[in-house]
């Protein structure tokens, strides 16, 4: 039986966990980006009140593994409250509070490191602030973020195979259990490999060339 | 005219302008000279009012500042581009063109008002070769050169220079010259930092009138005009000339 084969064959089962895995990771990538750069941005400006609390948040959430921090979101902390949510919400939460505080440091990093000599510059050129912004700040932070934010994305899609294990049914989770029930295990994995392959590889390769080509050009003036 | 009177900057614990007096006039040259710390780009920032002086007053053209103070108060933006600055590094933004960074501070329309200027202006800096070129593709002295083409394309009344020729050959450095000499003749104030000796003697010497500052440890130890120049009083300054 080739891969297409069971591909074919498992069809149904393979298309529910691969719109389950795209669904979480799709909501995790919103959440992350939207909510982190928000946050990113008001603990640049606020950088002695809120960004020492997101700062502190950011240091526990990224110092917990994110599979201890799934299962004690998921088991504990359920317990503890006396409420039951379904295992999908418990990765949503989890993977998105990493991606919002993951994020949020890069675009923190990003403003703080930014050469305020550019901002003088425009000053003393008479640019008012809306176009020192829209036609200097922002392209230049956001050249200099991408290359960091595509990998961490990437890092959030391949961490969605963590929530298997608290048996939300993701794509993983899904070829586990046909593979128990066929056992084609080189088939079966390699046909996983190859759906993270196309995903990964271009956004991987993307950030590559994106750091090559930007980073180099603020680094040389 | 700036007149700048008791001009004091501290960062923390550490003083790095102590009651400094200059004046900038209209057609006339300021060289600040200094061995490096001495304060001298934090005179230029404070000058120019993109950090602000702890105390002291700045008086440009009748608009006087006086620190320390709220400047929320104050219009800024009235000041620049009438008084712009070009330094010594990060001058050019570097996802624009040369030819982009010198059009971006002009307005679209009053750029069409003035294509035969932003044309002369080019030619007259000798940049019309790599005009289309992004500022990582050029050398330090021809994004000098840009740098300074793009201030002098905004009309300005003041022009402060931050040891813009650091990055400039002898040739390049005669041709800055030249240049200088021909703004001053539009009337404009420039005032140049500079720790380059021969530089700043060759500027004094092409007109008398134009003046220096000599900072040390951010204190002003010796001003004058060329004769001070040659023969100044104070030991700190002998010996910084010593080494020519």
């Amino acid at each position: 039986m080739s891969v297409f084969n069971i591909i074919y064959q498992y069809k149904e089962a393979f298309l529910g966990g691969l719109l389950v895995t795209l669904k979480l990771v799709g909501i995790v990538w919103i959440l992350g980006l939207s909510f982190g750069i928000l946050i990113g941005v008001l603990a640049s400006k606020f950088s002695k009140t809120l960004g020492i609390i997101f700062l502190s948040i950011s240091f526990l959430i990224t110092s917990i593994p994110v599979l201890v921090f799934l299962f004690w979101v998921h088991y504990p902390l359920q317990v503890l409250l006396k409420v039951s949510i379904d295992p999908f919400y418990s990765a949503i939460v989890v993977l998105s509070l990493v991606n919002i505080f993951s994020v949020s440091q890069i675009v923190k990093t990003a403003i703080f490191d930014f050469p305020k000599q550019y901002i003088f510059a425009a000053k003393v050129c008479g640019l008012s602030k809306s176009k020192t912004f829209f036609s200097i700040q922002f392209p230049l932070i956001t050249r200099q973020i991408i290359p960091s934010l595509l990998p961490l994305q990437i890092i959030m899609l391949h961490s969605t195979l963590f929530a298997s294990l608290i048996s939300v049914e993701e794509i993983f989770r899904v070829v586990q259990r046909i593979n128990s029930v066929i056992y084609k295990p080189i088939e079966l994995y390699t046909a996983l490999a190859v759906f993270f392959l196309i995903i990964s590889l271009p956004v991987n390769l993307l950030a590559y060339w994106l750091k090559l080509k930007y980073t180099r050009d603020i680094s040389e003036n | 005219m700036i007149e700048a009177k008791g001009i004091i900057k501290r960062f923390g614990n550490i003083q790095a302008l102590d009651t400094v007096n200059v004046t900038i006039k209209k057609g006339g040259i300021t060289l600040v000279l200094g061995p490096s710390g001495s304060g001298k780009t934090t005179l230029v920032k404070s000058l120019s009012l993109l950090d602000c002086p702890d105390s002291g007053s700045i008086n440009i053209d009748d608009l006087i500042f006086t620190f320390p103070t709220n400047k929320k108060n104050w219009d800024f933006k009235s000041i620049w581009p009438k008084l712009t600055v070009v330094f010594q590094q990060h001058f050019l933004w570097p996802h624009l063109t040369l030819k982009e960074n010198l059009l971006l501070p002009l307005q679209k329309k009053k750029f069409q008002d003035n294509n035969k200027h932003f044309n002369r202006i080019i030619e007259s800096f000798n940049m019309t070769g790599f005009i289309d070129r992004y500022p990582n593709q050029v050398s330090l002295g021809q994004r000098q050169r840009a740098a300074l083409a793009r201030a002098v394309l905004l009309n300005p009344e003041y022009l402060f220079l931050d040891e813009i020729t650091s990055a400039l050959d002898v040739e390049q450095t005669s041709i800055l010259i030249d240049l200088l000499f021909e703004l001053r003749t539009s009337n404009i104030g420039i005032l140049i930092v500079t720790h380059l000796i021969h530089f700043a003697q060759v500027i004094l010497e092409k007109n008398e009138n134009n003046s220096f500052i000599f900072l040390d440890e951010g204190k002003v130890v010796e001003s004058g005009k060329i004769v001070e120049f040659k023969n100044p009083h104070s030991v700190r300054l002998n010996k910084y000339l010593s080494v020519l």
